[in-house]
C-alpha cells in the first residue's frame, strides 16, 4: 500500500467510493431488473438495491469532513438498514453493516482489511436471512470473501480487488447450478449480479486506476437471474410465541447469544453492538429465553406475544355507549403499502389512514415505512406491506420506531384489504395483528399480469407480452387471451365454498376488456358475490381475491 | 318469597318480539312500544305485525320513528296486576337503546312488589331472558334464586346480530360514527353484538356465509363442550337465511343445543336494524 493517504477511509473518499457503486449500479440496473425467474414487472432488484444505495449515498452526503471513521462506519450502517428496500436491499444492507463493522475499527483499508470486512458482511447477511438459500446473493458474497482471505498478498490493491470481482462473476455464473429454479428458467441470480456490479463499480470508479478490473462481459439476454425474495424469506413460524426485547450490558457476545436462540426458535434477529442488543426470537420457550438473556445483561421493552392463540378478543367498548361524535383514541392504526388510487380509497373506507406508495415498480424503504409508522398517533402499528417483496423491510422496523410495530405479512393487495377489513382500531396491537392475520386464512389471492419476457416457470412455457395468471407467487396460467387468464385463476381461486370474489382492476388500458370477462364470470358463477373496483394499480390488469 | 304462576306476573315490552306460546301465557303481559309512520301511530306487534310493517317500510319515503310506552300505561298495569299477584318481574328492552326501562322505573316507585329488569337485550334475546324466567315460574322458585339466575344471564348470554343496515342504527345514536362509516366501499357484513346493553360490533366480514360463521364460532368460543345451551333464533322475515343459521347452530358439536324459540323481528326493532336481520342469542346452563 503505497499511497496510504488514499486507502484512508474519510467521509470524502467514502463520498466518491459509494457514487461510484451507485453509478454502475444505476447504468445496469434495467439489465438486473431484466433477471427475475418469475417475470412479473413489480418489486425489482436492480431498482430496489440502486435505491438502497442512494440511500446511503444521501446520508452519507450530508455527513460533515472530518468525521471518525467509526462515526462514519455506524452512519453508513444507519443509512443502509433505513434505505433498505426489498428484500434484496435489506440483505444488501446487512452486507454494509458487517463490512462497516470490521472498516469502522482500522485506520488504512488495505486488502486485508477488505477480506476481513467481506468475511463479516458474509457472516452478518447468512445471519440476517432465515433459511440461507445457495445460488443467491449470499453465495456470491461469500465466494467473494473467500477469494479475497485467498488472494496472493503484495500485488497490490488493484489486482486484490481483480481477484476479488472475478470470483463474483465466476460465483454469479455459477448460481444457476446451486439452485433450481435459476436453471428451469436460464437465468443467474439478480442480486448477487448486482452486488458484484456495485463493488466492481466501487473499485474502478474510485480508484482512477487507467484500465478497469475484471473486464466481465455483459450477460446476454439469455443469461439471466433470480429474484432471491422470492425464495428465502416467507416461511410460517412453527412456533408460538413472538419474543423480543432490548438487552443492555458490557461486552455483550451477538454471536454466542444467536448461537444460544437460535437453538430456541427461528425469525432470529440479533441487531445491535457490545453494550446494545435488540433480539427477536419465534420460540416456544420465552421463558427460556429471557433467562439466558438476564444472565447477560438487562431487559427492558420485553414483549412477548402468542402468535396462534384465538382468544375470543371480547374488549369491551362501553365508552361507546352513546356513540354519536365522540371522538375515540386509536389504539391501535394500520400502514399499508398500497399501489393505485382506487385501491387506496377502498384501504381508507376501511379506516387505514396510513398509506404508503407501493406503486411504479417501487416498493418503499424502511425509511418510508418508518416514517408511516411515526405518524401514528396510536402506540401499536400493524403494517400491511401487500407484497412479497415489502414483507422484510416491513419487519425491519420493528423496535425501530416508539410505536409497537407487527407485521402481518399480507402477500397482495387483495390480501391486504381482507386483513384491513378485520381491522378495529379500538383494538390493542396484538388483537388487531391476530385477528388480521386470521382473516388471511379465508382468502385466496390471485394477479393477472403480462410476462416482460420468455420464460420457462413453474412448468409454463411463457412468451413476452402473455397475460399470465399468478396464485401464491406461482405462475398457473398463461396465454395471449386475457379472459382465458381470468376465467382460469377464478376457477382455481373459487375451489371450495368460497362464496365471494373481489376484482379490482388496473389501470393498464385493459379495464374494458376484464370488466367484460368479468361480468360473463357472473354469468358462470351466479351464487358467488362478485365485487367489482377500480383499483387502479399498474402492471397488473386483475387481481383477484376469493373468499 | 316464592316465587310461581300463583304469585308472580311478567310483564314484557313488545320489543321481545316474543313467540306465540309465550304472548299466550297467562301470567304474561305485553306492553307496546309505539311506531309512527309520518303522523300515523300504530302499536307495535297490537296493531302493526311484521309482515305489514316491513312492506309499509319498503314503500315509506322517510324511515319511521319509535316512542317508549308512558310511566302512566306502565303504571296502570302494575295497579292492575299487583291486584292478582305479590310480584310483578317487568323485563325491557336495553336500557342504553331505549326509555322504556326509564318508564318503567318512574312507574315502579310509585308502587311496591314491582322488579324492572334491564333485559341488556333486544328481540329474541329479551324472549329467551323471558322462556327461561317463565320457566322456572312454572316449576316454581324462590325470589333468591331466580334474582340469581337473571344476574347470572345477564352477565353470561351472548347476543349477535347482523342487521342489513347500519344507517338508522347510527342516525338513531346506537352505534359510534367509526363503525357506521367503515367499510361501506367493500359491502362488508358486520356482525353486531350486544354487551352489557351496548350495540357493538363484534367482527366484520366478507360474505353472508362468513358472517353466520362467525356468529356459530361465537357460540363455540364461548360455550364448553358437554353443556347445555339454551338459544332463540330471530330474523326480520327472512327464512332462507335463518335456515342457515339454524342448521349452523344446531350443528354445533358436542353440546346439548335446545332453540327454545324463534322470534321475528318486530316494528320496533324492525325499525333500526332494517328488513332480513338474522340474530342469536344463547346461554349455556
Amino acid at each position: 500500500m503505497g499511497n496510504s493517504g488514499e486507502a484512508m477511509l474519510t467521509v470524502t473518499r467514502a463520498r466518491s467510493v459509494l457514487r461510484a457503486g451507485v453509478k454502475a449500479l444505476e447504468e445496469r440496473k434495467q439489465e438486473i431488473n431484466d433477471l427475475n425467474v418469475y417475470p412479473v414487472p413489480d418489486g425489482d432488484t436492480g431498482t430496489n438495491l440502486a435505491l438502497t444505495m442512494r440511500g446511503i449515498l444521501e446520508a452519507v452526503a450530508q455527513l460533515p469532513e472530518g468525521l471518525s471513521t467509526k462515526e462514519l462506519c455506524a452512519a453508513i450502517s444507519q443509512a443502509a438498514l433505513m434505505g433498505a428496500r426489498g428484500n434484496s436491499g435489506v440483505i444488501l444492507s446487512q452486507i454494509v453493516r458487517g463490512a462497516m463493522e470490521i472498516l469502522g475499527e482500522q485506520v488504512y483499508v488495505t486488502p486485508e482489511v477488505i477480506s476481513q470486512a467481506l468475511t463479516n458482511a458474509t457472516e452478518t447477511a447468512y445471519r440476517a436471512v432465515r433459511r440461507p438459500v445457495e445460488g443467491t446473493m449470499l453465495t456470491v458474497l461469500r465466494e467473494m470473501a473467500e477469494a479475497a482471505v485467498e488472494a496472493p498478498v503484495g500485488d497490490g490493491r488493484k489486482a486484490f480487488m481483480d481477484h476479488v470481482v472475478t470470483a463474483g462473476w465466476k460465483s454469479v455464473e455459477r448460481t444457476p447450478t446451486l439452485l433450481k429454479v435459476l436453471a428451469d428458467a436460464g437465468v443467474v441470480d439478480a442480486g448477487g449480479f448486482g452486488l458484484v456490479v456495485i463493488l466492481e463499480g466501487a473499485a474502478n470508479g474510485s480508484s482512477g486506476w487507467e484500465v478497469p478490473i475484471a473486464t466481465h462481459v455483459a450477460p446476454s439476454p439469455a443469461f439471466e437471474g433470480l429474484r432471491y425474495e422470492d425464495e428465502a424469506a416467507e416461511e410460517e413460524s412453527e412456533y408460538t410465541y413472538c419474543t423480543s426485547f432490548l438487552l443492555s450490558g458490557w461486552n455483550l457476545d451477538k454471536a454466542l447469544l444467536e448461537e444460544e436462540f437460535g437453538r430456541l426458535g427461528d425469525s432470529l434477529l440479533v441487531v445491535g453492538d457490545a453494550r446494545q442488543i435488540k433480539v427477536h426470537v419465534h420460540t416456544d420457550d420465552p421463558g427460556t429465553v429471557i433467562g439466558l438473556a438476564t444472565a447477560r445483561g438487562v431487559l427492558s421493552e420485553i414483549e412477548i406475544d402468542n402468535m396462534k392463540e384465538q382468544t375470543a378478543a371480547r374488549t369491551k367498548r362501553l365508552r361507546e355507549a352513546s356513540g354519536q361524535g365522540v371522538a375515540e383514541d386509536s389504539l391501535t392504526q394500520v400502514v399499508a403499502v398500497v399501489a393505485g388510487e382506487g385501491n387506496k380509497a377502498l384501504f381508507r373506507n376501511l379506516g387505514v389512514e396510513l398509506i404508503v406508495d407501493g406503486g411504479q415498480s417501487m416498493n418503499p424503504s424502511a425509511e418510508d415505512l418508518i416514517r408511516a409508522v411515526e405518524r401514528s398517533t396510536a402506540p401499536a402499528v400493524v403494517i400491511l406491506p401487500n407484497n412479497a417483496n415489502v414483507i422484510m423491510t416491513a419487519e425491519q422496523t420493528i423496535g425501530l420506531t416508539g410505536r409497537k410495530v407487527y407485521v402481518v405479512p399480507t402477500r397482495t393487495i387483495q390480501a391486504g384489504l381482507s386483513a384491513a377489513v378485520a381491522y378495529d382500531k379500538r383494538n390493542s396491537g396484538d388483537v388487531n395483528a391476530e385477528e388480521m392475520g386470521l382473516a388471511l386464512e379465508n382468502v385466496a389471492a390471485g394477479e393477472v399480469t403480462r410476462a416482460v419476457r420468455d420464460s420457462l416457470v413453474d412448468g409454463i412455457q411463457v412468451k413476452i407480452d402473455d397475460y399470465i395468471g399468478l396464485i401464491d407467487d406461482h405462475v398457473v396460467v398463461a396465454s395471449r387471451d386475457l379472459e382465458a387468464v381470468i376465467d382460469d385463476l377464478a376457477e382455481r381461486l373459487l375451489e371450495g365454498e368460497r362464496e365471494m370474489l373481489t376484482i379490482l382492476l388496473g389501470a393498464g388500458g385493459e379495464d374494458e376488456r376484464a370488466r367484460e370477462a368479468v361480468e360473463r364470470l357472473q354469468q358462470r358463477y351466479p351464487g358467488v358475490e362478485m365485487d367489482v373496483h377500480d383499483g387502479g394499480q399498474p402492471h397488473y390488469p386483475v387481481l383477484l381475491a376469493a373468499e | 318469597m316464592i316465587i310461581n304462576r300463583e304469585t308472580t306476573a311478567l310483564v314484557v315490552d313488545s320489543t321481545a318480539d316474543l313467540p306465540e306460546y309465550l304472548v299466550k301465557d297467562p301470567n304474561l303481559t305485553m306492553i307496546p312500544l309505539t311506531v309512527y309512520f309520518g303522523d300515523e301511530a300504530f302499536l307495535d306487534w297490537a296493531e302493526l305485525e311484521p309482515v305489514e310493517f316491513y312492506d309499509r317500510l319498503s314503500k315509506a319515503s322517510e324511515l319511521p320513528r319509535t316512542s317508549q310506552p308512558s310511566a302512566g300505561a306502565f303504571l296502570e298495569m302494575y295497579k292492575g296486576l299487583r291486584e292478582k299477584y305479590e310480584r310483578v318481574y317487568s323485563v325491557h328492552l336495553s336500557s342504553q337503546m331505549s326509555g322504556t326501562c326509564a318508564s318503567a322505573e318512574v312507574a315502579r316507585s310509585q308502587i311496591d312488589g314491582v322488579k324492572v329488569v334491564d333485559s341488556q337485550l333486544a328481540t329474541g334475546g329479551i324472549a329467551l331472558l323471558v322462556d327461561r324466567i317463565m320457566e322456572r315460574i312454572d316449576r316454581g322458585t324462590t325470589e333468591e334464586e331466580l334474582d340469581a339466575y337473571i344476574d347470572r344471564f345477564l352477565r353470561d348470554k351472548i347476543f349477535y346480530f347482523l342487521p342489513t343496515t347500519l344507517d338508522q342504527l347510527y342516525k338513531g345514536g346506537r352505534i359510534g360514527r367509526a363503525s357506521h362509516l367503515v367499510g361501506t366501499m367493500l359491502n362488508i357484513k358486520p356482525v353486531l353484538s350486544i354487551e352489557e346493553g351496548v350495540i357493538d360490533v363484534y367482527k366484520k366480514v366478507r360474505g353472508l356465509r362468513q358472517a353466520l360463521e362467525v356468529m356459530r364460532d361465537g357460540l363455540v368460543e364461548n360455550t364448553r363442550p358437554g353443556t347445555t345451551i339454551y338459544a332463540s333464533l330471530s330474523h326480520g322475515l327472512n327464512e332462507p337465511v335463518l335456515g342457515q343459521l339454524r342448521e349452523l347452530v344446531e350443528t354445533v358439536p358436542d353440546r346439548d343445543i335446545e332453540i327454545r324459540l324463534t322470534s321475528e323481528v318486530g316494528a320496533v326493532i324492525g325499525t333500526y336494524v332494517g328488513p332480513k336481520a338474522v340474530a342469536v342469542c344463547f346461554i349455556q346452563e
